[in-house]
C-alpha cells in the first residue's frame, strides 16, 4: 500500500461503478457506471437529487459499503480485492468520515472522542492526547475537550466529529451532508473550517450536500443524476 | 476502552444496579449457603464420629469382614506407639469380645469392651452420658448401657458376671464391679454395652499385648486424609484402615445427597440470574446497534466491538460480585463466629434424632469453594449470556446502521 498522494497520483479514481441493491427482489440501481477521479488537494461537492447515489458514491469510496461492479481505487489501494477486515483497516487509516447525524459516541468527552480513534490505531496514550488537543485546538475547540457531546451544540458537535476524522491524517475526509442540521450561520463557520482544512493543510474533501452555500464554498461541483456523474465543473472548465 | 465501558454502565444506571444486584444476591445467597453447607457438614461428620466410633479404625481385614475374636491386631502397644509419631494423630487401643452378662439369676447376651478410659474420655462424647455413677477407674470395674442395667436390674456397685469364650475356645470369665450406667440413646449400645478398662477385659480373655481395633482421632478432620496415607506405610501384612466414610457410610451418602439437592437448587438461582443478563444486553444491542454500527465505519472489526461489550458484561458482573461477597464476607465472618443457635431450626431434636450427639449451634464455615464458586460460575455465566446477543454484532452493517431515520 501506498500512501502517495502527489497530484500524479489520484486520491480517488472510480471507474464504471455500479452499486445495486435488491429490494424484495428488484434490483434498484443506486450507482450506475459512476466515473470520478479526485487528485489530492481538491474540495469537492457532491450534489443532486435525493436518491441520486451520493450517499452510497461516498460509502463505496470510504469503503463502507460494497459495488457490484467497475474499480474504485483509494489512496492508491484498490477496495475491489479487499475483504471485511482490510476494508476497516483502510478506513482506520485512509478516510475520515464526518456525519450528517454527528455520531460522536455519548457517554464520551469531545477530547475522547477525539481519542478514540487514534487508540484504535495503537497510538500511545501521551501521543494520542497530544494530537487530540491539537485536532481539537485547531477547530477552536481548545477550552471544549472535557465536555460530552449532550452539552456541545450542534455546530459544536460537527467540528468535534471533524476533529475525529482528521486526527488519523487521512489522505481523505468524506462528508454526507454535514451541515443539513445546522443554521446557515453555523453552517458558514463550519464551511469555513473545512476551507480552512483543505487549503492550509492540503486536506482533500468530499462533501455530498444539496446547499448551494457549500457549494459554493467548494473548488469543484460535482452533480449526480440516476447514479451517475451528470455534471462536473473540472469537466466543463 | 476500561473507562468507555464503565461509562456505559452508568448509561443507565437503574438497569446496571437492577442487573448487578441480581448477580451480587445470587452470589450472596449461595455463598452464604454453601458456607452453611461446609459448616454443617463438618459438626455432622465431627459430632457422628466423635460420639463412638473415631475418625478412623485401623484393624486386621478379616476383622472388617466378619469380627471374629482371634482376628486381633498383634503387637498393639508397638503399633500404638509407632502411630502416635504421626503429627496430631490420637491412637486408642480397644478389644471387644461377645460375652453373657449375668447378675443373680438373670442373663444377658453382651458386648465386653474393653477401653483406654483415659484417652477415650478426653476424645469421645458417648461418656459424657454417664446418667448414675461414674467412669470406672479399677481394671475390675465396669460401666453398662441403661437398658441392660434395667433388664438385669443393677445398680451401681453391684457385682456382674462377664463369661465368654477367649482365645483358642478357653472359657473367659471375670467379674466387675459396676461404677457407672451410661445411656447414650441409642438401642443397640444401650442394651449391649460393658465398657471395662482394656487391661481387665485382655486378661479375662486370655489376650496378650493384643487389640482388635486401634481407634484413631486427628486433631484437624481436613488432615485425616495426609495422615491416613502416613498411617498405611506403617501399616504391615494384614492390617487396614478404615475412614470414618468407611465405619459410617450412611454419613457420606447423606451429605452427598444433600449436596446434590443444593446444588440443584444453585444451578436453578444461577440460571436465573444468568437469563436476566440475557435480557439486559440484548436491550443493549437494541438500543446501541447504531454506535456499534459507527465503530465498525470508523475502523473497528467486530470482534473488538464484542470484545468492548463483553468488557462491559466482565465489570458488570464485577460489580455485582464485590456488592455480593461486601455483604457476604462479613456475615459469615460474623456467624462462623457466634453460630447460629439451632433450636430456632429445630435444629437439636433433629441432631437427637440423628443420634449424633449434641450440638446446639451451626458454626457456617467460609471455605474457598464456597466464596469462589458461585463468582467463578456469575463470570462465566455472563459473559456467555453476554454473547448470546453480542455475537449479532457481526450483522451488523454500518450503512444500515447508521442511516438516518
Ligand atoms: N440499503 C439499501 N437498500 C435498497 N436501496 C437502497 C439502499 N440504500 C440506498 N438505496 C437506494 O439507492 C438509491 C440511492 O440512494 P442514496 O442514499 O445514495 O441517495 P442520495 O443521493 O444520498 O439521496 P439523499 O439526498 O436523499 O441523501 C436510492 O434510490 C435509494 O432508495
Ligand atoms: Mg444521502
Amino acid at each position: 500500500m501506498s500512501d502517495n498522494t502527489a497530484s500524479d497520483t489520484p486520491v480517488v479514481y472510480c471507474q464504471d461503478v455500479q452499486r445495486i441493491y435488491q429490494q424484495e427482489s428488484v434490483p434498484v440501481y443506486a450507482l450506475r457506471g459512476a466515473n470520478l477521479t479526485i487528485t489530492a488537494g481538491e474540495f469537492v461537492s457532491l450534489a443532486g437529487p435525493s436518491g441520486s447515489g451520493k450517499s452510497t458514491l461516498l460509502n463505496v469510496i470510504g469503503g463502507l459499503d460494497g459495488f457490484d461492479a467497475g474499480e474504485v481505487t483509494v489512496g492508491g489501494t484498490s477496495l475491489g480485492a479487499l475483504n471485511a477486515s482490510e476494508l476497516a483497516q483502510m478506513r482506520l487509516e485512509k478516510v475520515g468520515f464526518v456525519f450528517q447525524a454527528y455520531n460522536l459516541i455519548p457517554v464520551l468527552s469531545a477530547r475522547e472522542n477525539v481519542e478514540f480513534i487514534l487508540q484504535l490505531q495503537g497510538v500511545s496514550s501521551q501521543e494520542r492526547q497530544e494530537r487530540a488537543n491539537s485536532a481539537l485546538q485547531s477547530l477552536g475547540l481548545g477550552d471544549l475537550g472535557d465536555r460530552r457531546p449532550g452539552e456541545l451544540s450542534g455546530g459544536q458537535q460537527q467540528r468535534v466529529a471533524i476533529a475525529r476524522a482528521i486526527v488519523t491524517e487521512p489522505v481523505l475526509l468524506l462528508a454526507d451532508e454535514p451541515t443539513a442540521n445546522l443554521d446557515s450561520k453555523t453552517t458558514s463557520e463550519l464551511l469555513e473550517v473545512l476551507q480552512q482544512l483543505n487549503q492550509q493543510q492540503g486536506m482533500t474533501i468530499v462533501t455530498a450536500t444539496h446547499d448551494p452555500i457549500v457549494m459554493s464554498y467548494t473548488s469543484r461541483q460535482v452533480a449526480m443524476m440516476d447514479g451517475e456523474i451528470h455534471q462536473d465543473s473540472a469537466m466543463a472548465s | 476502552m476500561i473507562r468507555l465501558a464503565w461509562r456505559n454502565l452508568q448509561r443507565n444506571k437503574s438497569r446496571t444496579w437492577l442487573t448487578a444486584g441480581g448477580i451480587g444476591f445470587s452470589v450472596l445467597l449461595v455463598s452464604f449457603a454453601m458456607s452453611m453447607q461446609s459448616g454443617s457438614y463438618e459438626i455432622m461428620i465431627d459430632s457422628a464420629t466423635r460420639y463412638f466410633s473415631g475418625h478412623g479404625q485401623v484393624s486386621d481385614a478379616s476383622y472388617i469382614d466378619q469380627p471374629r475374636f482371634e482376628r486381633t491386631v498383634p503387637n498393639a502397644t508397638a503399633l500404638q506407639a509407632e502411630l502416635e509419631t504421626i503429627d496430631g494423630l490420637s491412637v486408642m487401643p480397644r478389644v471387644q469380645a461377645f460375652a453373657v452378662v449375668s447378675m443373680g439369676e438373670k442373663s444377658l447376651g453382651g458386648m465386653a469392651m474393653g477401653v483406654d478410659f483415659a484417652a477415650e474420655t478426653r476424645f469421645l462424647d458417648i461418656y459424657d452420658n454417664v446418667i448414675e455413677g461414674q467412669i470406672p477407674r479399677a481394671s475390675d470395674e465396669a460401666l453398662i448401657g441403661s437398658s441392660m442395667a434395667r433388664n438385669l436390674g443393677a445398680r451401681v456397685g453391684d457385682e456382674l458376671i462377664v463369661l465368654g469364650s477367649g482365645k483358642q475356645g478357653a472359657v473367659a470369665a471375670a467379674i466387675f464391679i459396676i461404677a457407672g450406667i451410661v445411656e447414650t440413646g441409642q438401642v443397640e449400645l444401650d442394651r449391649t454395652l460393658v465398657f471395662a478398662p482394656i487391661a481387665g477385659v485382655a486378661e479375662a480373655f486370655y489376650l496378650q499385648d493384643e487389640a482388635h481395633m486401634l481407634l484413631l482421632m486427628v486433631e484437624n478432620l481436613s488432615q485425616l486424609g495426609a495422615i491416613g496415607a502416613q498411617i498405611e506405610t506403617k501399616l504391615t501384612g494384614p492390617l487396614a484402615l478404615q475412614t470414618w466414610q468407611e465405619l459410617m457410610p450412611m454419613i457420606e451418602q447423606s451429605i452427598e445427597l444433600d449436596k446434590a439437592g443444593a446444588q440443584l437448587f444453585y444451578s436453578l438461582l444461577l440460571i436465573l440470574v444468568v437469563f436476566a443478563v440475557v435480557n439486559t444486553f440484548v436491550m443493549v444491542l437494541f438500543e446501541r446497534t447504531r454506535e456499534f454500527g459507527l465503530f465498525m465505519a470508523l475502523g473497528m472489526r467486530p470482534w473488538q466491538v464484542i470484545g468492548q461489550v463483553q468488557f462491559e458484561a466482565l465489570l458488570l458482573s464485577l460489580l455485582g460480585i464485590g456488592l455480593g461477597l461486601a455483604l457476604a464476607l462479613p456475615l459469615i465472618n460474623y456467624l462462623s463466629a457466634v453460630g447460629i443457635p439451632l433450636e430456632y431450626m429445630g435444629g437439636e431434636e433433629a441432631a437427637r434424632q440423628m443420634q449424633m450427639g449434641s450440638f446446639d449451634r451451626l458454626f457456617p464455615k467460609a471455605t474457598l469453594a464456597s466464596l469462589l464458586t458461585a463468582p467463578m460460575v456469575m463470570i462465566v455465566g455472563t459473559q456467555l449470556a453476554a454473547l448470546v446477543s453480542t455475537v449479532r454484532v457481526r450483522g451488523i452493517h454500518p450503512v444500515s446502521a447508521l442511516r438516518v431515520e
